[in-house]
């Protein structure tokens, strides 16, 4: 496998006040990159860092070896790096169609409707109408269908009924299976387990666990997110 | 009612309904409460007077107009509007503040006096037997046809949708590839320059002075209220109710009553229906 996405000692926070520290870690094409941590370790901070909608202090961010991190997050998506963000993740005053095709589409949702038929139901409500849950589903598939070959997700599962989890899982690993890079950011480890094939642990906004699942204890990773 | 003044009335429809679209989209769309809209109608009503006193042949109003309201439009986003971008209030104080800035710079190049701008097209032509001022006709006409070129555009083009994301949730809209300060300096020039030109298609007709455009931005803000944010349709509908109250009634008593009446209007529709007749706001 080749390398699409690498961060090397990337540090950043918010106006002045760092929050993650020298976090470094790679993905490949097809690679999927699970990163777990208690709540307020860094998580969307680093997830923001990577996707461009935050300014890095220090450190390289390099896409199919080119350096990006200087690039605002229009410009990362234009060369290909999507976001799913946490917190206000769909545009609520747009309709559901509206919000799958405000960016440029990689492939048609049909089949994204079959597996989540309330998004094809309500294609010309407004997305504020839907439940948190329906929203992830919303944000989930527009990142899914872009045009973009690395997906960075912060939190997807949080809030969705587990069948729809097990969706999601299946619709990331045929994503990446079609070469693109998946970073994502969980705080279920059931579901990041079932994805990711290499774990990354934060702890205070620094990585203290980088190893491939197939290394993997959960022991170790369930002792970092209990410290 | 005589010909002459039903023309009149789409006359005065007409060119309040090209003001208070850019309003709509800088206010509307864009949140930004322009109180220097109607400097942007001033400016582009001083072009004649910018190209008759450099001798420039007359045919260059048009791209003068344009250049001269567009380029101040775009200094005035970079410098100051692109700050203030979902905070309504201190837009209105700073684009107070540029509307001074921008009479009194008008004022200094020009001078207070009334400038008479020339007829372009002059002579009257004959329509069901009223002669009416063939410059207005062909005016009436270009912005109707500029008018359904938009509303064919905008069906079509996502950059309404666009603008509405950027605006709701400026984050998100970066991370699926919205240049947004492109877009929303691009979005705030054009709504300065339908200002521009409207001022440009009025400089005939009316007086000249650095002064002149606190009316039309009160109107246009009026047809905006009446007719309600977010459609074009609503858009028409306050338009043609603000200017035609104000015609109809102006000729039938005389101005005064005429702006009162207009007032009146506003002000119960601010009281009983203040999203307006035809609002998209959701």
């Amino acid at each position: 496998m080749t390398l699409l996405f690498e961060i090397k000692d990337l540090t950043g926070g918010y106006s002045g006040t760092n929050v993650v520290f020298d976090v470094s870690a790679k993905i490949d094409r097809g690679g999927i990159l699970g990163v777990f941590g208690r709540n307020g370790v860094g998580k969307s901070t680093l997830a923001r860092l990577a996707n461009g909608g935050l300014p890095p202090s220090g450190g390289q961010i390099l896409l199919d070896g080119d350096r990006i991190e200087e690039l605002p997050a229009f410009m990362r998506r234009e060369l290909g790096i999507g976001f799913m963000p946490q917190e206000s993740l769909v545009f609520d005053n747009l309709s559901v169609r509206e919000n799958l095709y405000i960016g440029t589409i990689g492939e048609s949702p049909g089949l994204y409707f079959d597996r989540f038929p309330v998004l094809a139901r309500r294609l010309d409500q407004i997305a504020g109408a839907m439940s948190g849950g329906e929203r992830k589903i919303l944000s989930f598939v527009r990142s899914m269908i872009e045009d973009t070959r690395l997906v960075i997700l912060d939190e997807p599962s949080e809030g969705v009924q587990s069948e729809n989890i097990n969706l999601m899982a299946t619709c990331l690993k045929e994503r990446a299976a079609k070469g693109a890079g998946i970073m994502i950011f969980e705080q279920n480890l059931g579901f990041l387990a079932s994805v990711a094939d290499h774990f990354l642990g934060l702890d205070a906004g620094r990585a203290v666990y980088s190893e491939p699942s197939s290394n993997s204890s959960e022991t170790e990773i369930r002792a970092i997110l209990a410290l | 009612m005589s010909f002459a003044l039903i023309l009149n009335l789409v006359w005065h429809v007409g060119t309040l309904a090209l003001i208070a679209l850019g309003l709509a989209i800088v206010f509307g769309k864009l949140r930004i409460l322009n109180m220097a809209h109607g400097e942007f109608v001033m400016i582009g009503a001083y072009s004649p007077v910018i190209t008759s006193s450099m001798g420039l042949p007359g045919w260059l109003q048009l791209p003068v107009c344009l250049l001269t309201v567009g380029l101040v439009a775009l200094a005035v986003e970079r410098t100051v509007v692109c700050r203030l971008y979902g905070r309504m209030f201190d837009s209105l104080l700073a684009t107070w503040g540029i509307s001074i800035l921008l009479r009194e710079a008008v004022e200094l190049i020009f001078g207070r006096g009334y400038q008479s701008v020339s007829l372009p097209i002059p002579g009257t032509v004959q329509i069901f037997g009223t002669s009416y001022p063939a410059y207005r006709i062909a005016i009436i006409g270009c912005i109707a046809l500029g008018f359904a070129i938009l509303a064919w555009w905008n069906s079509r083009s996502m950059v309404a949708t666009r603008i509405k994301a950027m605006v709701e949730n400026p984050g998100l809209a970066q991370a699926v590839g919205i240049n947004t300060g492109r877009l929303s300096a691009w979005a705030f020039v054009f709504g300065c320059c339908t200002a521009g030109l409207a001022g440009l298609a009025l400089a005939p007709t009316i007086r000249v002075e650095p002064m002149m455009g606190l009316d039309y931005l009160i109107k246009s803000f009026f047809a905006l209220v009446v007719g309600g944010l977010g459609t074009l349709e609503g858009l028409g509908l306050g338009a043609g109710i603000i200017a035609g109250t104000q015609s109809l009634v102006g000729a039938a008593l005389n101005q005064t009553y005429g702006y009162l009446a207009v007032l009146s209007l506003s002000i119960l529709f601010l009281w009983l229906k203040p999203d307006g007749i035809h609002s998209a706001l959701r």
